[in-house]
């Protein structure tokens, strides 16, 4: 990883995964990963369909533990700490299948990732904050095109504006690292472009990492991508470099022609 | 647009509430009483299950049993025939009442908080059992035969000769446990109970605390029970094990189904069609032969409550919306965000 002399090269790591594993059962879904990804940096993780890139997403954002290995955020251990605890550290995240609240509002969704990383879940009482609160989803739904819709209930969504909404509320609580799983997943040609732009017009210092099969997506928008294969990680490199790359070509980029 | 369950229709709240208010002047006493006293109470009771249920995706079978102990509490702490009779102010017993019952909720809700669908029911099924069985069993606190006329607030006079004061002040409750509710399903807490009804792993990935938000819903759930716990001694002027059974638990949750799971409204509108079949259906019974007859009334009750749950899974609620064409695609489990599968295609 010498050769790229990025900017992101020589900031401060903020994600750092030491020997991460994870079994389920007598399945090895991920094995002896090793990730450092640093801040403001841009990073895709391909590799073909049950190569383990949910898997290591799940064990960085703390939905199950991982078997062996260390998962250290933002400078700290958090191995052990629930999903929650890195959620309000500042790593969001969004689902492959979109995992969005059906029977309410957009603007509620919103309302809610926003509600996520602050204080107050347990009122029984609607404060004044909760109106900043509001101001700040509607504002996200304006962002991910969706200012129109704010009363519509997300059942009733197209799957497009699903996915849209899916990155919005990855992005409302103003995350330090988001990780995106799939955001192109199911959409249109036209839907991709605006999602490529909308990814590339972040905010440099938010950190991202992205799964993602589309390589027009991925690799516009990565500077570094990590390639997964059988639960580990087989190469690492720029992405003309994993363009160029033989065995990505054989295992993946070949298997789709 | 789909009629979300958190809108409320304030007109139509006004209109029933007014024509509530006005009943006692129209029917009998004993129509307000049996009918409308019955049914305002077995709904706040249906109410703390359906909004468990509309809110929190939760059935819950341990209401019968939260309403149990705040019942048998309340009566054991006035004087009354059996039981402890400790002969408290029946304000004071009321409120103690309904604390205990929340903290037995509170208990209940951390054991039970962390299972989900089929494991969840039964849990709390056997919270409704043991606390049927303890009841049975401990004859200090349940009298032999229950416990009797136990003493009033004097708000509610005396049911038996004039129903009117209890009507109205299970009416108040009633009215205040529906806006109540309404209230903090649109607040911060109803809200995440929401989400986490929807996406429970969403909203861990969003920060929240998923199991204390069940176990809080629980508790707040276990709250109105309790409320509906004391009314229904109230009501009955006793309270024995046997009110308190597997038959009641299991009427409650009828009434839920009968109303409609989806909304809180479907509370009151199951609890009035429970009350009148209950009462009538010995009446309307048709005699057929040594098939059907007037000793067979349960198999209307059984009947009706087969025909609204295949008509419409949003039960009478659901259907009434469904005919006024308000629900575009009809009732039915909120929260059903279509998926689709994540194409292996996108690649190309």
């Amino acid at each position: 990883m010498a050769t790229a002399a990025t900017s992101a090269e020589r900031a401060e790591p903020i994600l750092h995964l030491r020997g991460i594993g994870r079994r389920f059962g007598g399945v090895v879904a991920v094995s002896d990963v090793d990730l450092t990804v640093r801040a403001g940096e841009r990073r895709a993780i391909l590799g073909p369909n049950g190569a383990g890139k949910t898997t290591l997403f799940n064990l960085i954002s703390g939905e199950y533990p991982p078997s062996t290995g260390t998962v250290e955020l933002f400078g700290r251990d958090v191995t052990a700490a629930p999903a929650r605890t890195r959620a309000r550290m500042g790593l969001s995240r969004t689902f492959q299948t979109s995992r969005l609240f059906g029977g309410l509002s957009v603007e509620d969704n919103l309302y809610l990732a926003v509600l996520g990383v602050g204080d107050g879940h347990l009122r029984l009482v609607k404060t004044g904050a909760d109106g900043e609160l509001r101001d700040k989803a509607r504002a996200m739904a304006e962002d991910v095109g969706l200012g129109d819709r704010l009363d519509v209930m997300v059942s009733e969504l197209s799957h497009g504006e699903q996915r849209q909404l899916e990155v919005g509320m990855a992005r409302v609580a103003q995350p330090k690292l988001m990780m995106l799983d799939e955001p192109a997943a199911g959409l249109s040609r036209a839907e991709r472009v605006t999602l490529t732009e909308t990814l590339l017009a972040l905010d440099p210092s938010v950190t991202l990492i992205l799964i993602e099969h589309d390589m027009d997506v991925a690799l516009r928008v990565a500077e570094w991508v990590t390639m997964m294969h059988d639960g580990r990680v087989i190469v690492e490199g720029t992405p003309a470099e994993i363009r160029a790359n033989e065995t990505v070509h054989a295992l993946y980029l070949g298997s789709h022609g | 647009m789909t009629a979300s369950v958190g809108r409320t229709s304030w007109p139509a709240l006004g209109v029933v509430v007014a024509a509530a208010a006005l009943a006692p002047l129209v029917f009998t006493d004993f129509f307000v009483s049996v009918i409308l006293t019955k049914s305002l109470w077995l709904g706040v009771a249906a109410a703390s299950l359906i909004f468990l249920s509309a809110y929190g995706g939760m059935v819950s079978l341990a209401q019968v049993g939260i309403y149990g102990v705040a019942g048998m509490t309340f009566a054991n702490l006035v004087v009354a025939d059996g039981g402890a009779a400790a002969a408290w102010s029946p304000w004071i017993a009321t409120i103690a009442a309904i604390v205990v019952a929340v903290a037995v909720g509170l208990f209940f809700g951390v054991i039970a908080a962390r299972s989900v669908g089929i494991y969840f029911l039964m849990i709390t099924l056997a919270f409704s059992v043991l606390v049927y069985y303890f009841f049975s069993q401990v004859t200090q606190l349940s009298g032999f035969g229950g416990v009797n006329n136990p003493d009033l607030p004097s708000l509610v006079g005396q049911p038996g000769q004039d129903p009117a004061p209890l009507y109205y002040t299970t009416l108040v409750v009633a009215v205040l446990v529906f806006l109540g509710l309404r209230y903090v399903s649109r607040a911060p807490f109803g809200l995440a109970l929401q989400g986490l009804r929807d996406e429970p792993a969403r909203m861990r990935a969003l920060g929240f605390n998923v199991t204390r938000h069940r176990i809080l819903a629980f508790t707040l759930a276990a709250f109105i029970a309790a409320v509906a716990g004391v009314l229904s001694v109230w009501y009955n002027g006793r309270i024995a094990p046997g009110s308190i059974n597997l038959a009641q638990t299991i009427d409650i949750l009828i009434i839920a189904v009968i109303g409609g799971l989806y909304r809180l409204e479907g509370a009151w509108v199951g609890a009035l069609t429970y009350a009148l079949l209950d009462n009538y259906s010995r009446e309307w019974t048709p005699t057929v032969g040594d098939v059907l007859g007037a000793e067979r009334f349960n198999t209307i009750l059984g009947v009706v409550f087969l025909i609204i749950v295949l008509l419409s899974p949003g039960g009478l609620v659901g259907l009434w919306e469904r005919v006024r064409g308000l629900g575009g695609r009809g009732p039915g489990p909120p929260g059903e965000v279509a998926r689709e599968p994540a194409p292996a295609e996108a690649a190309k």
